[in-house]
């Protein structure tokens, strides 16, 4: 029996989970529900809220309420809980445990494993963040898809014409474009572009900024402080914002928002949807210059799209629909639904990873560049930090690339190496993602040949390595985002802190029925590898496979003690055997 | 080693169009969630010949690939009794474009 792999799409605001079933591609619905609001919280008992009854609380106790975890996706804070401070990927697990429930009560057995999308524009370390709540929440992710491309792929499955897409993916915090191929079945995504932090979310905030400001005019009266009158003004901004979108006017009226010096205060004030346009327009004008730079990318030009469909719950702005027909000259496509298609395509192609015949494949590609530094020049001068490009945006995933360096001065034992990501010929203008030294060169003249070798895969997640070419010294590493990088250990408390959040919540009596019959995914995981290392002992080296039988050992009586927890680094240490045998 | 066109399994004068379809229907063969690997070579293959520009290249510069230092060594060798000939100029050339110690002059090129 295959195992059924979930799609998720895990969003700022909402979140939805979908499945392929005897062939076809559907929501799974909580009840009636096909959207769960992603907002979480911590309820007077202390027990833990999602979705809906989280947000429903989050006027009353902002202060017990978390929204937009996303945003902080990749970074090193810390949200403070009903008294207890939580990483995002704890926050985002709680998410992906209610969908994972969702997905359970639905097909009657535990699901273990999950395609699920992100943006685009995602960097590596918000990407690997993601994949840390996967696994926080016991869902292993065997893939991480792009979300424009996703709903791309969903649009695209009916498609018999060959044509030039342009996905506009606004969403509450993020905002991607990609310029998408389809022909013969095949989903070929020909550029993207993005920002990780732009969406409905500023959107509000400008309309929260309007609020605020008029509190001050008219009652001199800073809310900012007040927790409770913040989230109504939040709350009132974003309804304000929805009633835009088919209204010339919102009238905003929240009435005893706060007391000062024992007058209540009263917010009632017009909002016009042009004063609402104005607000926002740079922040579409941004989205506009996105998306000629992916046009640029594809080297299209906007007479070459076909058709546009809109993603994400931001794009029913009006404006948006405007500036898109000024600038294309047609309307963007309607059918799809900008709320589901990006779970849709995510659960069409956990279907296709699963092994279930699937008509449509997907092509993806990388929106950023990747390289390293070294000596060189910028402008023509000498300069030590010449970012030298590796993997070029818009690379076709997964992609290996290998460039020769040289050490710059005799006897030199010591290379160090950084990564970037960016584009700028200045490798300090760029995103450093990681550094590594190589120490224990041969004792040579200048000229040492250094080989770096950059790997991206299929979820947009960076594999270096660097060998001496003389000596094959090496030193490889996966990106790991020295910040918000969970260490493993940390990462199986945090596993048991977010289930036990959930305590009696969980006992579902389908999943509860047959204990026997469900492996913990660690071991299955293992027993899959161990088969799979079996049949690479062929192509191995002497040395190779004394490391592949010595780990399988040390797995296979992990597997009998049932001992998880030591599983984890055999099998990270034998997966990386089997990876560079593979490439 | 296979060339680009037995890869796609296309006739070496095909035209852009039937490149591109046979690359797609081999991507439907090979998808690159289940075959990495083939998909990678199939994408190298169809990157090399997908347009006229790039096919001019690729069969201008067909030469076998050979380690650049054994090149290296049989041409220095070569230039003790004559200059370079064409192949050999072009194979290094190609070589030096390829790998940046040779452009840096850091590699012991000078003969003498």
């Amino acid at each position: 029996m295959n195992e059924t792999i979930i799609g998720i799409d895990l969003g700022t605001t909402n979140s939805e989970v979908a499945v392929v079933e005897n062939g076809k591609v559907r929501i799974i619905t909580d009840g009636d529900k096909k959207i769960l609001p992603s907002f979480v919280g911590i309820d007077d008992n202390g027990d833990i809220l999602v979705g809906d009854a989280a947000r429903n609380q989050y006027l009353v106790y902002p202060e017990r309420t978390v929204k937009s975890i996303k945003r902080l996706m990749g970074q090193d804070s810390r949200i403070d809980l009903g008294g207890q401070s939580y990483a995002p990927q704890e926050i985002s697990a709680i998410i992906l445990k209610r969908l994972k429930t969702i997905a359970e009560n639905h097909l009657g057995h535990p699901v273990s494993k999950a395609v699920i999308t992100v943006p685009a524009y995602f960097s590596d370390a918000q990407r690997q963040a993601t994949r840390e709540a996967g696994e926080i929440a016991g869902l292993e992710v065997v893939r991480m898809i792009n979300e424009p491309t996703a709903a791309a792929l969903a649009y695209g499955a009916n498609q018999t014409e060959a044509k030039h897409m342009l996905v506009y993916d606004l969403g509450g915090g993020t905002f991607d474009v990609s310029v998408v191929n389809i022909q013969d079945g095949v989903v070929e995504v020909l550029s993207s572009h993005g920002d990780n932090h732009l969406g409905g979310d500023d959107f509000d905030q400008q309309i929260i900024d309007y609020l605020l400001d008029h509190l001050q005019t008219t009652h001199q009266i800073d809310a900012r402080n007040h927790s409770k009158a913040m989230a109504r003004i939040n709350r009132a901004a974003e309804r304000a914002k929805f009633q835009l979108s088919d209204q010339p006017y919102a009238q905003i009226e929240e009435e005893y928002l706060l007391e000062h010096e024992g007058a209540a205060i009263h917010l009632s004030v017009e909002l016009s949807r042009m004063d609402y346009e104005n607000m926002i327009e740079d922040y579409i004008n941004a989205t506009l210059d996105a998306l000629h730079i992916a046009l640029k990318g594809a080297k299209l030009t906007a007479s070459d799209i076909d058709e546009i469909i809109l993603v994400g719950g931001s794009t029913r702005t009006p404006c948006i629909r405007e500036r898109l027909l000024d600038e294309f000259g047609f309307e963007p496509h309607g059918e799809v639904d900008p709320d589901l298609c990006v779970a849709l395509g995510a659960a069409m192609q956990a279907a296709m990873i699963g092994g279930q015949q699937v008509d449509t494949v997907l092509v993806d590609v990388t929106p950023y560049t990747y390289g390293t530094s070294a000596i060189g020049t910028l402008n023509g001068e000498f300069y030590p930090f010449m970012f030298v490009p590796v993997i070029h945006k818009n690379s076709v995933l997964p992609i290996r690339k290998t460039e020769a360096f040289v050490t710059s001065y005799d006897q030199q034992d010591v290379v160090e190496v950084s990564i970037y990501q960016g584009e700028d010929p200045d490798a300090l203008n760029n995103i450093k993602i990681d550094e590594f030294r190589i120490e224990g060169l041969q004792d040579v003249e200048a000229g040492n040949v250094i080989t770096l070798t950059l790997d991206l895969d299929l979820n947009g997640i960076l594999h270096v390595s660097a060998q001496e070419k003389a000596t094959g010294l090496e030193k490889s590493i996966t990106i790991k985002n020295a910040l918000s990088r969970f260490e493993n250990t940390a990462l199986d408390t945090a596993k048991q802190r977010i289930t036990s959040l959930f305590g009696h919540l969980e006992s579902d009596p389908a999943i509860e029925a047959e204990p026997e019959s469900f492996e913990a995914p660690e071991i299955e995981a293992a027993r899959a590898l161990i088969t799979k290392a079996e049949s690479f002992f062929d192509q191995a080296s002497a040395e190779d496979k004394e490391d592949m039988v010595n780990l399988i050992e040390t797995l296979t009586t992990g597997i009998q003690s049932k001992d998880i927890a030591g599983l984890e680094e055999p099998t990270e240490q034998l997966s990386d055997i089997l990876y560079y045998l593979q490439s | 080693m296979k060339t680009p066109y037995e890869i796609l399994d296309v006739a070496a004068h095909a035209d852009d169009s039937e490149i591109k379809r046979a690359y797609l229907q081999k991507v439907k063969d090979y998808p690159p969630d289940r075959e990495p690997r083939q998909f990678q070579a199939i994408r190298q293959a169809y990157e090399a010949i997908k347009d006229r520009k790039s096919r001019m290249s690729h069969d201008l510069f067909t030469l076998p690939a050979i380690d650049f230092d054994t090149l290296l060594d049989q041409a220095l060798a070569d230039a003790q009794l004559k200059p370079l000939n064409d192949k050999q100029f072009n194979a290094l050339l190609r070589a030096s474009l390829e790998d940046k110690t040779f452009v840096n002059g850091s590699a012991p090129v000078d003969p003498s």
